[in-house]
């Protein structure tokens, strides 16, 4: 394999590239030492400035072509857009998606440890945006600890008059409330989510109605990214036009790489959308541990399709770079594979993960990630046939696009383009069968 | 069936078992009941506030049996029903009653590969039980846990649903233990960010009483 160095970056100069979402700032995570930085000042000029509609706030949004960063990467000034028309008789909501649960991904923790504040002031923008009187974040119940320093942060953030009623004496009024989550997967998938909020068993809900229709309680919802809300102050602050010029061009934007596993300075990063895989990995990562060689990358948490080393040549960071790849950008959450890495105990965890956190409402769901998980651990216990291979694809193509969420294709992914891509040695590991068993096609979703 | 084969049974506990809280201890003090009230003040409904109730309820019983799930309940006004349906789908909500000290051992996806079973295996063999069981002192219960969030500091663990206690090893889980036994409870550790190292010379947080760097992860030796 060759270290790509002719192929271009998307992110431009990214060596000299200034940080936004963290700045480099100390105890920027207390609300004075934010506020001294310029914190808070799009959301008063948002709420002062007569220009700044709530309409012209969307259209900033829309302008800077801010997408997702939750996984699926949808457009999030469209998105708002989706709310119905304003009616005072009917409440609307906000929810940040604090779950992050997808394996591989932790740069949500790392945002809402060091820059909580600019959660907050994106929420309470897109509240504004949106006109919504309570918003929520929602948060994975293991970060306890994280929990209760936001917590702390926001009481100063009431008693400072920039959340709750008549915000800065503007007549605005917005609640902010973190709910606790309590250890749940699924509970980062949007509707699950609104389930869990309302103090049910966090089972997704079949779509359409889509959660700005019917979210929670019944009334129109947005759900968004915590990493997406919190570019919005900065939009603001800057302008649409400044953040389109970020990194690649139809998927602009600085983002949080969190890149763990086999490299010798693991750890979030922020950079432009668009990098070099290779980049980040040698330059930014300082390399493989122990000199060793890559052999795999998972480039956006465990549900994105994993790359074999050989694929990742001139590869970007972006949702066009990985699709062309053969993979997608999902959270951003890099996991790196070295050439001593077991593919198939490898996949053996990812299918227990799956099977684990599988709500249980759908069959293809809930039997097949157990299948799954039973297949492929009788292939790593050396016991599988060679015909197990084409049942393991044959199970994806059964699980893909026939269930109420999208937990299922989640779980059939990895599966299917770990066993395609590292055919061999998954075959290695299996007995000879006595029949063959022609390759089943798939079937259309 | 092999033995590996596993079957997707989910354990339900008992509905109606003999009471493990006996009835003069079993209510919430006039100051919870304020928590409790501000949590449902946060929401359109009650509903949304048994998540956090039970987390409290968790707190003061240390687990969450059949009748300190109704008085939950109760409390918050919903019926027992939703709150046991509740409890019992989320996995950091205990349905039985586990050690003083839980700890968590994350071996999924990133982990897995920086020796989060070479840690969940060490501590097997200190306390001397399997992933699932709880010390006959009482003390410790392991559990093998899903991703934490912390994939950069693999391998990484929790203690009983609280701290994060990452970049582990041999030597820092014996520490650990140790700490546990005599009632010390790790602190919160804040993770200096690469670019920070770098950019600031440091951690830019003042406030924490422990700082861990990310750092090149372990070669794991036993992957299941
Ligand atoms: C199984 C599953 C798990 C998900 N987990 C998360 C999560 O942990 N965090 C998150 O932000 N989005 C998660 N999502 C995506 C959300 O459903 C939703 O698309 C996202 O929060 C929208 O935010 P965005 O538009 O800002 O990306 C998950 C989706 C699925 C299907
Ligand atoms: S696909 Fe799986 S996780 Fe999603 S609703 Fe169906 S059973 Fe539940
Ligand atoms: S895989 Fe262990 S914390 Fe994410």
């Amino acid at each position: 394999m060759s270290v790509s160095n002719g192929s271009v970056s998307k992110a431009g100069d990214w060596r000299s590239y200034q940080r936004v979402l963290l700045p480099p700032v100390k105890d920027l995570h207390k609300l004075e030492v934010y506020e001294q930085h310029g914190g808070y000042a799009s959301l008063r000029k948002a709420l002062t400035d007569p220009a700044w509609t709530p309409q012209a706030v969307t259209e900033e949004v829309k302008k800077s072509g801010l997408k997702g960063r939750g996984g699926a990467g949808f457009p999030t000034g469209l998105k708002w857009t989706f709310m119905p028309p304003v009616n005072p008789d009917v409440p609307r909501f906000l929810c940040c998606n604090g779950d992050e649960s997808e394996p591989g991904t932790f740069k949500d923790r790392q945002l809402m440890e060091y820059n909580p504040h600019l959660v907050f002031e994106g929420m309470i923008l897109a509240s504004y945006a949106m006109s919504v009187k309570t918003s929520y974040l929602y948060v994975r119940g293991e970060y306890a600890d994280w929990i209760s320093h936001m917590e702390r942060e926001l009481e100063k953030l009431y008693a400072k008059g920039y959340v709750g009623k008549n915000i800065m004496g503007t007549g605005f009024s917005t609640d902010l409330v973190i709910h606790k989550g309590a250890g749940a997967y699924i509970c980062g998938e949007e509707s699950s989510l609104m389930e869990s909020l309302e103090g049910k068993r966090a089972y997704p809900r079949s779509k359409p109605p889509f959660p700005a229709q019917r979210g929670i309680w019944g009334y129109p919802t947005t759900i968004n990214n915590v990493e997406t809300l919190a570019c919005v102050p900065l939009i603001l602050e800057k302008g649409g036009d400044w953040y389109a010029k970020i990194g690649a061009e139809k998927h602009p934007g600085p983002v949080l790489y969190g890149i763990s596993g086999h490299v010798n300075r693991p750890g979030v990063y922020e950079y432009p959308t668009g990098m070099l895989i290779s980049d980040l990995i040698y330059e930014v990562c300082g390399g493989i541990r122990g000199g060793k060689k890559l052999k795999a990358l998972v480039p956006g948490g465990s549900s994105t399709p994993v790359l074999r080393a050989d694929m990742i040549d001139g590869v970007t960071m972006d949702a066009d770079g990985l699709r062309a790849a053969g993979s997608m950008m999902g959270t951003a959450g890099m996991l790196v594979l070295d050439e001593d890495t077991d593919m198939v105990s490898f996949l053996r965890r990812i299918t227990h993960f799956y099977h684990h956190e599988s709500c249980g409402q759908c069959t293809p769901c809930r039997e097949g990630t157990g299948w799954l998980e039973n297949i492929v651990t009788r292939i790593d216990e050396g016991e599988g046939n060679l015909r197990d291979l084409d049942l393991l694809l044959d199970l994806c193509s059964q699980m893909e696009g026939r269930t109420v969420c999208a937990l299922a294709d989640a779980a059939a992914w990895p599966v299917r383009y770990t066993v395609e891509r590292f055919r061999s040695e998954f075959e290695a590991r299996c007995r000879p069968s006595l029949v063959s068993v022609p390759e089943t096609a798939a079937l259309p979703a | 069936m092999a033995d590996f084969i596993k079957h997707p049974v989910v354990e339900l506990p008992e509905r109606d078992p003999e009471p493990s809280v006996p009835a003069d201890r079993l209510f919430f003090s006039e100051e919870e009941k304020a928590r409790i009230a501000t949590y449902v003040s946060r929401y359109p409904t009650a509903d949304g506030a048994i998540m956090r109730a039970l987390w409290l309820a968790q707190e003061k019983f240390g687990w969450l049996p059949p009748e300190v799930i109704r008085l939950t309940a109760d409390t918050v006004g919903i019926p027992y029903s939703q709150a046991y349906g509740v409890a019992t789908f989320y996995s950091q909500y205990y349905k039985r009653k586990m050690g003083t000290h839980v700890l968590d051992v994350c071996t999924c996806f990133s982990c897995q590969v920086c020796g989060g079973y070479d840690m969940l295996h060490h501590l097997e063999k200190k306390l001397g039980i399997r992933k699932g069981e709880t010390t006959p002192d009482g003390r410790f219960t392991i559990q093998e846990v899903e991703c934490l969030g912390a994939c950069g500091s693999a391998p990484m663990m929790q203690v009983t649903n609280g701290p994060y206690v990452m970049n582990l090893t041999e030597e820092k889980l014996d520490t650990l233990v140790d700490a546990l036994q005599e009632g010390r409870m790790p602190p919160f550790a804040s993770v200096t960010l690469p670019q920070d190292q770098d950019e600031m010379g440091g951690n830019r947080r003042s406030d924490a009483p422990s700082q861990e760097i990310y750092q090149a992860p372990p070669v794991s030796q036993t992957i299941r």
